[in-house]
């Protein structure tokens, strides 16, 4: 088998403090146009980073300040990449457009009672999704001329929760947390009754200590989640979205990839290729891959390599860009972001 | 048969009875009061509670009569909700199961509102605000 390299593209440095999420533009990347991603970090600020085409070097582009009084905690493009969330220890999450190179904050979310830790669109854009410190999950609606209203406030999680995702097509929603769950949100009438469908926890072979992060294949079937618990864990379901008779196909467990971390796994993010990556507090960045069809009884997935001293220190944040051929972004408590590339 | 001694090794055990017997009676006098207070206390602040989230949906119903379009369809319908869920609230039966479901779906509607109608109302709670009142 061909020798796979993780390929250390560029540093990226500029925060003054550690940098705990980034998002690529899903927008960018394709049709000439060149990639782009937003980085987030304990100093208030938002960076906003695009690649120069003709050297293929990332560099800072905008830096969003003055509107986050505490850490910023994640990011989030919208689909149409025209519109960035951030959320805040502020207890705020804010609405940024780009008009014209220049980011303007255009609407401020309020209603958490203290620090919002994620924040995610729905597929289509229409819906956004936020957490926090209170236990609470909030989704709102993006209405004409930037307003969002709330639509529902959801509280069943018992302590914490670390990061809110929507499904890649369906309009369900997942949340994690301290509590050592995965949730799962569905609005099952048609009046704004969002409820928890089902919970992900250790009776169904959940994580046994706090789930920092969860992200889904590309055709929405498998989802993957890291916890504290040093494990990540694989989830499926029969089928996606709405059952005919109403109600929605439940998630179990798939498998249980134990003994390549040894300390906590914070981030995890699945490549449309098919790999996945962690990025954990022991520095380094892990990759894996899909293992089902070439032994019988063996392991699901495989670990595809390791770098090891990816970064200085805890490595908060890993995602894939868009594009034909993606590179890989990390984010760490050392205050800078790497890209990375998949070399063999 | 009689012991001389059996009187007084049986002395302690007595007087232990008595004692217990005694205290008991006024324990019961004195837990009733007590409990009497904790009620009187919870009592204050749920009545408290739910009149807040009264005197705001009274005033949020009656801007609505004035201008049927001041809010979204959204907003006026979790006022609706709030409204029946305080009707619904079993307040002379504090044993009804029901008792704190609906007071946490009233305490996220009415979050829900505050955050859609742009307000910061705060039900501070009686134990927090107002610690200098006596009973």
């Amino acid at each position: 088998m061909e020798r796979l390299e993780l390929k250390e593209v560029q540093k990226l440095e500029g925060h003054t403090d550690r940098v705990w999420s980034l998002d690529w533009n899903p927008a960018t990347g394709h049709a000439g146009i060149p990639l782009v991603f937003a980085s987030c970090s304990g100093d208030k600020t938002v960076r906003i980073w695009e690649q120069n085409l003709s050297n293929n070097l990332f560099s800072c582009k905008a830096v969003l300040e003055e509107t986050h009084t505490r850490t910023v905690r994640s990011c989030a493009w919208s689909p149409s990449g025209k519109l960035l969330a951030t959320a805040s220890f502020d207890a705020t999450t804010a609405i940024w457009e780009n008009v014209g190179g220049d980011f303007e904050c255009v609407s401020t979310l309020e209603g958490h009672e203290n620090e919002v830790k994620s924040v995610s669109w729905n597929a289509s854009g229409t819906l956004l999704a936020t957490c926090s410190r209170d236990k609470s999950v909030w989704i709102w609606e993006v209405q004409p001329g930037n307003e969002f209203e709330c639509v529902s406030v959801l509280q069943s999680h018992t302590q914490d929760v670390k990061m809110v995702r929507w499904h890649p097509t369906e309009d369900i929603l997942f949340s994690c947390s301290y509590d050592n769950t995965i949730k799962v949100w569905a609005d099952e009438g048609d009046s704004d009754d969002w409820q928890c469908v089902q919970t992900l926890g250790e009776p169904n072979n959940g994580h046994t200590s706090t789930v920092w992060a969860l992200s889904f294949n590309t055709s929405g079937d498998k989802l993957i989640s890291c916890s504290d618990d040093l494990t990540l864990k694989v989830w499926e379901t029969d089928s996606v979205g709405m059952q005919p008779g109403g109600g929605f196909a439940p998630w179990r467990h798939r498998c249980t990839l134990t003994g390549y971390h040894e300390r906590t796994i914070f981030s995890v993010h699945w490549s449309r290729g098919g790999i996945f990556a962690s990025g954990a507090a022991d520095d380094a960045i892990r990759l894996f891959v899909d293992n089902s069809e070439s032994q019988v009884d063996g392991p699901l997935y495989k670990l595809l390599l390791k770098k090891e001293k990816a970064h200085d220190m805890d490595i908060n944040y890993v995602q894939w860009s868009p594009g034909e051929k993606p590179l890989l972004a990390s984010a760490s408590d050392d205050g800078t972001v790497k890209v990375w590339d998949l070399v063999s | 048969m009689d012991d001389p001694f059996d009187s007084s090794v049986n002395l302690e055990e007595t007087h232990l009875k008595e004692g217990y017997d005694e205290g008991y009676s006024d324990g019961l006098v004195a837990g009733k009061e007590e409990g009497k207070q904790v009620g009187l206390k919870v009592g204050f602040e749920v009545g408290e509670e739910l009149g807040f989230y009264s005197g705001c949906i009274h005033i949020w119903t009656s801007a609505i009569q004035i201008d049927p379009t001041c809010f979204s369809s959204r907003a006026k319908m979790a006022i609706t909700q709030m409204q029946d869920l305080i009707h619904k609230y079993p307040l002379m039966d504090p044993e009804d199961l029901q008792v704190q479901e609906i007071m946490d779906s009233l305490r996220l509607k009415f979050k829900m509102l505050c955050s859609s109608l742009h307000v910061k109302l705060h039900y501070n709670g009686y134990p927090a605000e107002a610690n200098d009142t006596q009973f």
